[in-house]
This record gives structure tokens, C-alpha cells and sequence, in this order.
């Protein structure tokens, strides 16, 4: 555990010299956050129209009626919340592992590339420990640059939707999915992505199948949401929750017994 | 206190080291020497237990080295090729962070005593990347003895340094023979063998002689002399050939003579000289450098 953090603090400490490499998951975010209030709060605002003067708003509805946090809200507002709820899953998925994807896409590949990766190996550092320390490392600032979007996003929704929306976010499944779900979400996809920096001699092959990681799910998901009215209940999130934390320890435990040292050292030039 | 027997690594159909084995005492500096792709660094790289040699042993203390062996890896100091340092971080930063992966206990105590004992304290706020070259290498070996290993791997620690680092290297690196630390050096630098090691090993791929620079010396090139006489030598080449002098090689005024092991030979062979009435002016043993040696090795090896 002392190792993990010794190697955490450093990495970390790396990262507080290098900020530069959040701005895409900055971007991200930002338009993450953006992109319900362009369909929830702009559109209908500059089309003079109210969301719930639309016949295309069943789901909504249904969401309205079984949702225990929005049964007091008006129309307008039930159907804002449920756009702002739906495109959460969005804003998480996308920011929390877009803000560690680059750090861990660099984790093992940038230490062979700058040469301090054999002199890491040649200390008592585990295999189990390197892997840890370089996913934690990664997996922090995009959480806590998560945290920071989600509390932006309920202070904008709180200031420009109708009144109470804010209120219908701050829901046990909402904090669930911000502090559960997408830590759980980033750890697996980041943990591939360290995978991948460790068998790769380039990080942005790593980087490249961090995004494939990040954008496939997150895209099926969204139009399951939209199209299809998945919504993500707490049972849902709970069977979720329950999947990622296997497959975290399974990709572990894959990682430890691909990560080669040798092949790291010798073959890589 | 290092023990490597029978070491051999394979890479797929190529064979890096081949069937290397010596036995390394405590207070020991031990020196690799060899052309570059002889297998030097491999070699450290299996005593480092970072890689798995393909057959053979490696013990460090009389326990067996290995890959997943990472407490033994504790044991150990291995100063890679490159300084390897994050560039991005302080000195101080840089060494607390191997503090504390090697399990140092009081690792304030020990950074500030690794800045202290290397002179990097007045740069110990400075980012790795703003050190020369010189001074990164010093602070790389303050990383690899901050634990106080036991045994310590230098591989290649004076290349490129300018005259003055280098000397303080040596310094240091004989000061680990004085601690009683066993030290493995793989180098291409003669001379700093000449000046530490106690044995050398010259290494293509496969052992080609170990021993002490005077044994390596002694046994290529036997025990020579060079006699400078006041008169042309050419005249007295009969006279040394008789008192037991062999190999003559005369130049001017000189005489240069291997004595094939005869120690008694060279009062003989001065007593004829003078008997003959030459007038000895200087007689002063004839030693080939190192890097003759080495060199005499190396071109002798069939690749």
C-alpha cells in the first residue's frame, strides 16, 4: 500500500506540472454539460415554444409518472428534469474517463519512453502495485473533474431551468451514478487503457482504444436513453455497479498476468 | 554475497549471455567488460532480477533470485544506463518517491542524508530536467543507494561525464568497496576498471577471462621489462637472449623483454648486461595497458 501511494504522489504530483492535459476532458465536459441545456433550455426558448407543448414527449411522461422526485414539478419542469437526468449518464462517462484516458494511455508507455521505467521495475514495486497506482492515478482527476462539472451542472440548472429541477438531480440514483457508477465506469475503462500502454509501443494506440472504450458505450447508452426510453432506475444502476466491480477485479487480474517486464524492457526501443 | 551460475539468455534463436558464472564476496568490485551487444547489460539486468535468464542461477545473500522475487529486488541498487530521472519533478522529490518504493524507514532522514553525502542539497528544489548531465547522474546514484543496498549494479556510470564527475564517481564507487558492498560495473571505460576493480570480466556473449587486471596482464603478455642503456642495444642482443630474456624487441637505446615467468631472470639478465659492459641506466617493468589486454582478448575470441 506504501508503494502504490509512493508512486500515486508522484504521479500526481507529475500531473499538477502538466495541466495542459485536461483541456480535451475539460472540453468534454463542458460540452457535456452544454448539449441538455441546448435541447432543454435554448431551443425551446428561441423557437417561443414550451417543451411540453410538443406531442413528442411520451417517455418523458411516463418518466413523470414514475418517477418519485419529479411527481410535484409542473410539466415543463418534469420533462427539463428528465432531459438533465438522462444526458447526466453523458456527462459522466464522457469526463471521468476523458479526464484520466490521456494519463493512463501515457502511464506505462510515457515511463518506458522517458527512460524511468527500469529503474521503477528494479525496486520492490509489484506488478499488482504498478498497475494500481498508475489506474488510481489516473482515475482521480477525472473524477474529481467530474465532481467540479456535476456541481457546475446542477448551479446552471438551478439558475436557467424551471425552478426545482435542481432539486429533482439531487436524487440517491444521480449521486449514485457521479460517485459510484462513473468512478466504477472510469476504473475499468482506464485499467484497459493502462493494459494497453503496457503492451504498446506508442500511447496513442493506447489512447486510440481509450476512445473506442469511452464512445461506444456512451453512444449505445444515449440513444437507449432517448430512443428506446431506457432509463436508468436505481436496479439498473445497482446490477451496473455490481457488472463494473467484477470486471474491474477480472481486468485486474488480466492486466497483472499481461504485464510483462520483460518484454517491456527488451523489446521495447 | 552475488552468486551467478551457469547464466544464460536466450532472445528467441539469439544467445545474449552464454553459460556465465562467477561468485562475488562482500567488498568486491567487479568489473564487466566487453564489446557493445557482449551481453553486459543483460547480464545486470538477470542479477537485477528484472529479467529471467533462460537457464542458470542467481543468488543475492544465498536466497534465489527471480522475477517475482521483489523483496530481493530491495536488496539491490541497479543504476540503469540512463539516469532515468522525472524530469518533471524536484531532486528532493525524485529521491523521497524511491524512499519510500524501497520500504526506507525515517525517509526524510534519508534523502537529506543522500543529498548531503552526493552535494546536491543546494539543488535539492531544483526540477530533474534543469540538472546537467553530471549532476543528474550523481543524483541517479543517490536514488540507487538510498536504501543502503548491499549490492550495487553501475551499468555504464561514467559514460559521458566530463573528467571531473567521473573522477567523483570513482571516488564514490570505491568508498562502496570500503562499506563492504559488492559492486558489479559494466563499463567500456579501461581505465576507470584499471582504477577500481578488483576483478574484471570480459564478457562476448560468453566468458572469455576473468581475474584481476594483473593476472588478465600477466597472462596474456607474461612479465616484461624495459632496459634503457647508455649505448645502441642491437649489440647486446645475444647476451639477454642468454641470461633468459625472450621476446626482445630493441629500439635505439632500448631493450624490451618478456621474462616468461622467470622472476630471477631480471638480476640475471642485468648482472650480464653489466658484465658485458653495457651501462644500465633504467630497468623498469614493461606493463601493457588494459585496454591491450582487452583488446588482445577480444580479437583472440572467434566471434
Amino acid at each position: 500500500m506504501k508503494r502504490i501511494a509512493a508512486l500515486l504522489v508522484k504521479d500526481l504530483a507529475e500531473l499538477r506540472q502538466s495541466p495542459g492535459i485536461f483541456i480535451p476532458a475539460l472540453l468534454t465536459g463542458g460540452a457535456a454539460i452544454l448539449y441538455p441545456f441546448v435541447i432543454a433550455v435554448i431551443i425551446p426558448y428561441f423557437a417561443g415554444e414550451r417543451l411540453s407543448d410538443s406531442s413528442d414527449v411520451e417517455i418523458a411522461e411516463l418518466f413523470y409518472r414514475t418517477e418519485p422526485s419529479i411527481r410535484g414539478l409542473n410539466p415543463e419542469a418534469a420533462i427539463q428534469a428528465f432531459i438533465f437526468q438522462q444526458t447526466l449518464a453523458l456527462l459522466v462517462g464522457l469526463t471521468t474517463v476523458t479526464g484520466g484516458m490521456s494519463v493512463a494511455a501515457h502511464s506505462v508507455i510515457g515511463e518506458k519512453q522517458a527512460r524511468t521505467l527500469e529503474p521503477l521495475l528494479a525496486t520492490p514495486l509489484r506488478t499488482g502495485e504498478l498497475l494500481a497506482a498508475k489506474v488510481i492515478g489516473a482515475a482521480l482527476p477525472g473524477v474529481a473533474l467530474t465532481t467540479a462539472c456535476f456541481a457546475v451542472y446542477l448551479a446552471l440548472v438551478g439558475i436557467f431551468a424551471e425552478p426545482a429541477v435542481w432539486k429533482a438531480l439531487l436524487t440517491i440514483r444521480s449521486l449514485a451514478l457521479v460517485f459510484l457508477i462513473g468512478p466504477l465506469a472510469a476504473l475499468l475503462g482506464l485499467q484497459l487503457a493502462v493494459c494497453a500502454s503496457s503492451r504498446v509501443n506508442d500511447p496513442r494506440s493506447a489512447q486510440q482504444l481509450g476512445a473506442i472504450i469511452i464512445i461506444i458505450p456512451v453512444g449505445v447508452l444515449q440513444v437507449a436513453q432517448f430512443a428506446a426510453g431506457v432509463v436508468l432506475t436505481a436496479p439498473i444502476l445497482l446490477a451496473v455497479g455490481v457488472a463494473l466491480t467484477v470486471g474491474n477485479l477480472l481486468v485486474l487480474r488480466a492486466a497483472i498476468a499481461l504485464f510483462d517486464r520483460e518484454t517491456i524492457l527488451v523489446r521495447w526501443k | 554475497m552475488l552468486t551467478a551460475s551457469h547464466l544464460t539468455r536466450r532472445f528467441d534463436a539469439r544467445v545474449a549471455v552464454d553459460d556465465l558464472s562467477f561468485e562475488l564476496p562482500a567488498g568486491e568490485i567487479f568489473a564487466l567488460l566487453g564489446p557493445n551487444g557482449a551481453g553486459k547489460t543483460t547480464t545486470l539486468r538477470m542479477l537485477a532480477g528484472l529479467i529471467a535468464p533462460s537457464a542458470g542461477t542467481v543468488h543475492v545473500a544465498g536466497e534465489l533470485m527471480s522475477i517475482d522475487a521483489s523483496h530481493l529486488r530491495g536488496r539491490i541498487g541497479f543504476l540503469t544506463e540512463a539516469p532515468g530521472l522525472w524530469d518533471r519533478l524536484t531532486v528532493y522529490d525524485n529521491l523521497m518517491t524511491y524512499a519510500r518504493l524501497q520500504g526506507v524507514t525515517a525517509e526524510r532522514q534519508a534523502v537529506r542524508t543522500a543529498l548531503d553525502l552526493f552535494g546536491i542539497a543546494d539543488r535539492a528544489h531544483d526540477r530533474a530536467a534543469q540538472l546537467s548531465k553530471g549532476l543528474k547522474q550523481r543524483v541517479a546514484l543517490a536514488r540507487t543507494l538510498i536504501h543502503n543496498p548491499p549490492v550495487v549494479l553501475l551499468d555504464e556510470p561514467t559514460a559521458g561525464l566530463d573528467p571531473e564527475s567521473a573522477h567523483e564517481t570513482r571516488a564514490l564507487i570505491l568508498r562502496l568497496r570500503s562499506e563492504q558492498r559488492t559492486v558489479v560495473i559494466s563499463t567500456h571505460n579501461l581505465d576507470e576498471v584499471d582504477r577500481v576493480a578488483d576483478r574484471v570480466a570480459v564478457l562476448r556473449t560468453r566468458l572469455i577471462a576473468v581475474g584481476t587486471p594483473a593476472a588478465l596482464r600477466a597472462r596474456l603478455f607474461g612479465t616484461r621489462l624495459t632496459i634503457s642503456l647508455a649505448a645502441p642495444a642491437a649489440q647486446y642482443e645475444r647476451t639477454v637472449q642468454a641470461a633468459g630474456g625472450r621476446h626482445l624487441r630493441i629500439e635505439g637505446h632500448t631493450i624490451s623483454l618478456a621474462l616468461d615467468g622467470d622472476a630471477a631472470a631480471t638480476p640475471r639478465i642485468v648482472r650480464a648486461l653489466v658484465e658485458a659492459g653495457a651501462d644500465v641506466l633504467s630497468v623498469v617493468p614493461d606493463e601493457p595497458t588494459l585496454e591491450e589486454v582487452y583488446l588482445r582478448l577480444v580479437r583472440e575470441e572467434p566471434r
